[in-house]
């Protein structure tokens, strides 16, 4: 975990997560398979989050969802946990942990301050707590989901550093 | 001569010094450089646009057309309205478009050729000579168009903030605050939007308002704003300007942060908000117009609300003295503000007949013993620079009043601008004259004077009938005015001219410098149609958009053409309501945000081994390596290759796009996709393949690993790879949605490293000790997959340079510690980075193409002799019935060779044409008979000669015949022979070695 922003209002910290992208058609033998093998239940409903402190898994799309483990765990144990998911041909896991990076949002501006960066509407009739959401932030392709009291923005690996900085930038320019 | 108004509770005490075309002047904090230069009775401000007539200060808002200065101090930024920029402390501020200076401006000379200048004389005046345009005319054009010097160098910060919300209220006037009472503590989000650098508009703009519910304005103002600044759900956006409204409620406002405050470089200083918003309420009020009349633009004319706004909000009377022309009751306001501070008016001029004044108002006059001139107009004014004389027309006689300034006021437009954006639709409003918003195209509602209410008293009325859907208070305020609400208005655009000379103009559109015999030259030309005259004679295309002029222009050309002017119609009002600079609607997306980075996990390496990159898409490849220094592009280059074939190199491979494919039917939709068979591949191998576009052109390739029937891990083009992913994604749910099959982009999972080299084998065996790097148990093109550390690995034997090779594909996180480690076990054996410009070299000596470097879109496997990659047997791929076509099956289509210049250092370009004359003639008359072009040229350090690749017409037939390559600058082509494109290694013994 390292701190990116931390002013009046606002905190971004950068989080380790391990990340399992799943896809397969969300049928009753999926929702099994997934349970057996994670022992969580998969969302049903498109842009459901479920969550607690040790894992957070959303429905990204019809067809995909996304597993964010986000207790300690060895990477060869997510590894494993992909290949066990894959021996069924009926659905695909692969694993996203490092080739993501995780940003946690807190604090009472954290919707002005996302706001700079997208146009996404967070207002809390259109974004419920347990959502999620694909968008864009700073232009680049992203994940957020609202967990409440903070966001989680997920994005791919190669953007750390340009996010990084406009996190920052967004602080410091206000 | 300019008085203060002591009273003036608005502006600050607190003096400052700002400097105006290098004079230093004193002014308060509050004040806007108009207000400032008034204060110091500085009336000439700038020149004006096309006949550099001297101009002044005629508004005090955003509707100025004259008064433009040049802030020095803020990046020399340019075209700035004097009458909205505040001064600050320290302050440059210049004049423009004059020169050698204000007073003494030789671009003066403009206004005596005025009549070459008529309207549309650029469509007249420059037709020939032949070649002048070019030489002359239009160097000379450029030169003097334009009013400010563009900035230089500057690094103005601007940042975008989104909003979305239920409701925006554009003005904090009276109007607007009234409407946001109503939403206090209510469970809409709502945003109220002021321009200004406070609330309240008219109510601190005039003394038009006496109490609100028993209290004075500025008490209610106060009142107001603490009530919602306590309530939650609204936002107060002050110095912010809505400049555009879009389709489904999108509106974009600026915000000036520094707004009389000296800019701190460090912060933006400018945010563009972009709001998305359920209901636009428009209560931006209304803007004065003026009157024509001969020289209707010298220093010293100024609208009269405007002149009351500078005594009221600025605490500065332009002149004590000053004559007022009136055609509305509107200037009962003024009178009242002058005599209530001690002064008096030089006179009153009133266009109307005296019994259709108010008794109110003529009493007033008679009381204060004001002179006072009715049924009559103002003739036109004169004087050297400034307004000296002001001569009046009273019936047949004519007679002159002494005085510096002319307070006009035409009547009031509704400020539809924004309205009108919104795609509203206006009507014409016979008792103001002028267009009213009537139907609206989105949520939008239009409260106050916008909606053509002037009478204060019905403002509760109106408001609370127009909100009457939505769940809010009812507004009840008692507001007592101190002016009659009546709004008598005698129709007048232009008075009568007296005098003609070339000096002497009656203009229309201040800004462009239109006047009222370049519209009547312009109907009598035949532009009767409104917005082909606005085109013809620039009328209302200034910055200003005609804010106070363009109604008028539609009054005189609806008489002109004898016309109701609701039928002439109005020209189209488009974004933005005032210029925004540049600098606002790039945001950050500039400089080092100019674009978003992708960066390997080994950038850090890169950086610290003297990496100098390339833009492949968003990413920052290593493009060469340099050794030191002083070493070229060219030299590292020749440097990496050489010692690659020798020893071994490395490239950071991860950029490259990677696919997981998997499910049921993924065999079978492999085989749809690439032209090549997988069927009968075995597992844990990987093939080269090409994917093509239904029109048989290849589009990608990339290598194809195959887990299982139902597992594959395909590679693409790094820029490739998110439209590869696109198309699959689009090919599975259109084409075949019966394939059980499912994708996800793997591209950012792994780093990838491509070390190739005949001493490959030594490094990876020190690297991975425990695994058997032998031809028998690793061959060329099988992949496996190996424990490392917490993780797990997949090395794969492929090569991209000819030589033996390897592909790791490792998780980001290990990444750079792996990339390390090779190095360190490397270093005996010479390994050496390299970057793409090397991995191109070494690739075009062994004749692999790239995509989109030997291929355009237009080129067929067919066309590159990839035969052997195409599953003939397949019934079925992308692309394939358009490989049987006639055309796609000619001999004669460009095919892929090789090039060896003849004298072997000669250099090749890459793009260039191959011919079939060795000198081209200094003119080109005829056509010369094109044969391909050069797609790859490099010097081979390992062959020592220069090679090329070419796509040539009919290639594969003539291998070994000589032609020659024309190049840039030169008439004299180089001799070539046409070779087989694999320089090195045609057997393939150093791949499978």
């Amino acid at each position: 975990m390292s701190k990116i922003v931390s002013i009046s209002g606002i905190q971004v910290t950068q989080k380790d997560f391990h990340q399992i992208i799943i896809r397969g058609n969300g049928s009753e033998k999926f929702n099994n398979i997934i349970e057996e093998k994670t022992s969580i239940k998969p969302p049903s409903i498109n842009l459901e989050i479920k969550y607690d402190s040790n894992y957070l898994f959303g429905k990204n799309s019809p067809d995909q969802w996304s597993l964010i483990l986000t207790g300690k765990k060895n990477h060869n144990q997510i590894l494993n946990l992909v290949s066990s998911i894959n021996v069924n041909e009926d659905l695909l896991a692969s694993d996203y942990s490092y080739g993501q990076v995780y940003f946690e949002i807190h604090g009472e501006n954290k919707d002005e301050f996302l706001n700079k960066l997208t146009h996404f509407d967070l207002r809390e009739e259109k974004f419920p707590k347990g959502t999620m959401a694909q968008t864009i932030l700073a232009r680049v392709d992203c994940s957020i989901y609202n967990l409440g009291n903070k966001y989680l923005i997920t994005c791919n690996k190669s953007f750390e550093d340009y996010f990084q900085k406009r996190f920052k930038d967004s602080a410091n320019l206000n | 001569m300019t008085a203060i108004n002591n009273e003036c509770p608005y502006i600050s005490k607190n003096k400052i010094n700002f400097t105006f075309d290098g004079k230093n002047l004193p002014a308060y904090e509050g004040d806007t450089i108009a207000s400032a230069l008034l204060r110091n009775n500085i009336r000439l401000v700038g020149r004006s646009f096309k006949y550099h007539r001297p101009r002044g200060i005629y508004t005090c808002g955003i509707e100025e057309p004259n008064a433009l200065v040049q802030i020095l101090s803020e990046h020399n930024e340019p075209n700035t309205r004097a009458t909205i920029k505040r001064v600050y402390d320290g302050m440059e501020i210049s004049s423009q478009n004059r020169w050698p200076s204000l007073k003494f401006d030789l671009g003066a000379i403009n206004n005596i050729l005025s009549p070459i200048f008529s309207a549309g004389f650029y469509y007249k005046t420059f037709m020939g000579p032949k070649g002048f345009w070019k030489n002359i005319y239009e160097p000379l054009i450029r030169k003097s168009a334009g009013l400010g010097k563009p900035p230089k160098n500057f690094r103005s910060k601007s940042i975008h903030q989104y909003h979305n919300t239920d409701i925006v209220i554009i003005g904090g006037g009276l109007s607007g605050l009234i409407t946001a009472r109503k939403f206090v503590n209510t469970k809409y989000k709502v945003l109220l939007i002021e321009q200004d650098s406070f609330l309240g508009g008219i109510l601190k703009n005039s003394n038009k308002v006496d109490s609100i519910n028993g209290i004075s304005p500025l008490e209610w103002i106060k009142e107001t704003e603490e009530l919602l600044s306590d309530s939650k759900n609204i936002t107060i956006l002050k110095n912010t300007l809505v400049t555009t409204y879009n389709f489904t409620n999108h509106l974009v406002a600026l915000e000036d942060k520094y707004s009389g405050r000296k800019i701190d470089l460090k912060k933006s200083e400018l945010t563009l908000h972009k709001i998305r918003t359920s209901l636009t309420i428009l209560s931006n009020g209304h803007i004065e117009r003026f009157i024509s009349f001969r020289n209707n633009d010298l220093p010293g004319v100024m609208l009269a609300s405007s002149f009351e706004k500078y005594i009221h909000r600025y605490g500065v009377i332009p002149e004590s003295k000053p004559v007022i022309f009136t055609n509305n009751s509107s200037t009962f306001s003024l009178l009242k503000s002058m005599t209530s501070l001690g002064y008096k008016p030089e006179a009153y001029i009133d266009s109307r007949k005296k019994d259709e004044i108010e008794t109110e108002i003529k009493k007033f006059l008679k009381n204060n013993n004001i002179t006072s001139y009715f049924d009559s107009e103002v003739e036109g004014c004169d004087g050297n620079k400034k307004v000296e004389k002001i001569t009046i027309r009273n019936g047949k006689n004519y007679f002159k009043l002494n005085s510096s300034m002319l307070c006009v006021s035409g009547g009031f437009n509704p400020d539809i601008h924004l309205f009108t954006q919104s795609k509203g639709l206006v009507k014409w409003d016979k008792l103001i004259a002028s267009f009213k918003p009537d139907t609206s195209f989105q949520r939008t509602l239009t409260l106050g004077s916008v909606s053509g209410n002037y009478n204060f008293k019905k403002l509760c009325d109106e408001i609370n009938q127009k909100l009457s859907f939505l769940k809010t208070k009812k507004a009840n305020l008692e507001i007592k005015c101190n002016v009659t609400n009546k709004f008598s208005l005698r129709e007048l655009w232009e008075t009568k001219k007296k005098k003609n000379s070339n000096w002497s103009k009656s203009f229309i559109d201040l800004h462009n410098d239109v006047t009222i015999n370049d519209l009547k030259q312009a109907i009598t030309e035949g532009f009767d149609r409104i917005e082909h005259l606005k085109r013809y004679t620039t009328n209302s295309m200034g910055t200003d958009q005609g804010k106070i002029s363009s109604i008028n222009s539609l009054a005189l050309v609806s008489k002109l053409l004898k016309k109701e002017i609701a039928e002439v119609g109005t020209t189209t009002y488009r974004p933005p309501y005032a210029p925004l600079s540049f600098a606002a609607i790039a945001g950050r997306s500039t400089y080092e945000f100019y674009d978003p980075e992708r960066k390997t996990s080994i950038h850090s390496w890169h950086l610290e081994n003297n990496a100098v990159f390339e833009d492949v898409g968003q990413w920052k490849r290593p493009w060469y390596f340099k050794a030191n220094n002083d070493e070229t592009m060219h030299q590292a280059v020749q440097r990496e290759s050489k010692m690659l074939r020798q020893g071994a190199g490395i490239l950071d491979g991860s950029t490259l796009g990677k696919i997981e494919i998997k499910g049921r039917d993924a065999l079978e939709f492999m085989n749809l996709m690439y032209t090549n068979a997988f069927t009968k591949m075995k597992p844990m191998t990987s093939r080269y393949a090409l994917m093509l576009g239904e029109d048989g052109m290849i589009k990608d390739d990339g290598i194809i690993c195959k887990i299982s029937d139902q597992h594959f891990i395909a590679t693409t083009t790094s820029s490739g790879a998110p439209k590869v992913l696109a198309d699959m994604e689009e090919y599975l749910q259109t084409e075949w949605p019966h394939l059980q099959v499912y994708l996800n982009s793997i591209t950012e999972q792994f780093s990838t490293f491509n070390i190739s080299g005949p001493k490959t084998r030594d490094i990876m065996a020190r690297v991975f000790p425990h695994i058997d790097f032998s031809n028998e148990a690793f061959p060329f093109m099988t992949f496996k997959n190996f424990d490392y550390q917490d993780t797990k690995i997949r090395i794969m034997r492929a090569s991209f340079t000819g030589e033996l090779g390897y592909e790791i594909y490792i998780p980001p996180k290990y990444g750079l510690e792996l990339w390390e480690k090779i190095f360190s076990c490397g270093k005996v054996f010479n390994l050496i980075p390299y970057g793409t410009e090397t991995m191109h070299l070494l690739r075009a000596e062994k004749g692999y193409i790239v995509v989109g470097q030997e291929t355009d879109g237009t080129v067929t496997p067919l066309d590159l002799n990839y035969n052997w990659m195409i599953g003939k047997n397949k019934k079925d791929f992308i692309g394939k019935r358009s490989l049987s076509r006639p055309d796609t099956a000619r001999n004669d289509r460009k095919q892929l060779v090789g090039l060896l210049p003849i004298n072997q250092s000669d250099m090749i370009e890459e793009g260039q044409h191959i011919v079939e004359i060795n000198k081209l003639p200094n003119k080109i008359k005829n056509p010369i008979k094109y044969l391909g072009h050069v797609s790859s040229s490099y010097h081979s350090p390992n062959l020592n000669k220069s090679i090329g690749l070419a796509m040539i017409k009919g290639g594969n037939n003539l291998l070994g015949q000589r032609f020659f390559v024309t190049v840039s600058g030169n008439t004299k082509n180089i001799p070539v022979e046409i070779v087989n494109p694999v320089f090195i290694d045609p057997e393939n013994k150093r791949l499978t070695s």
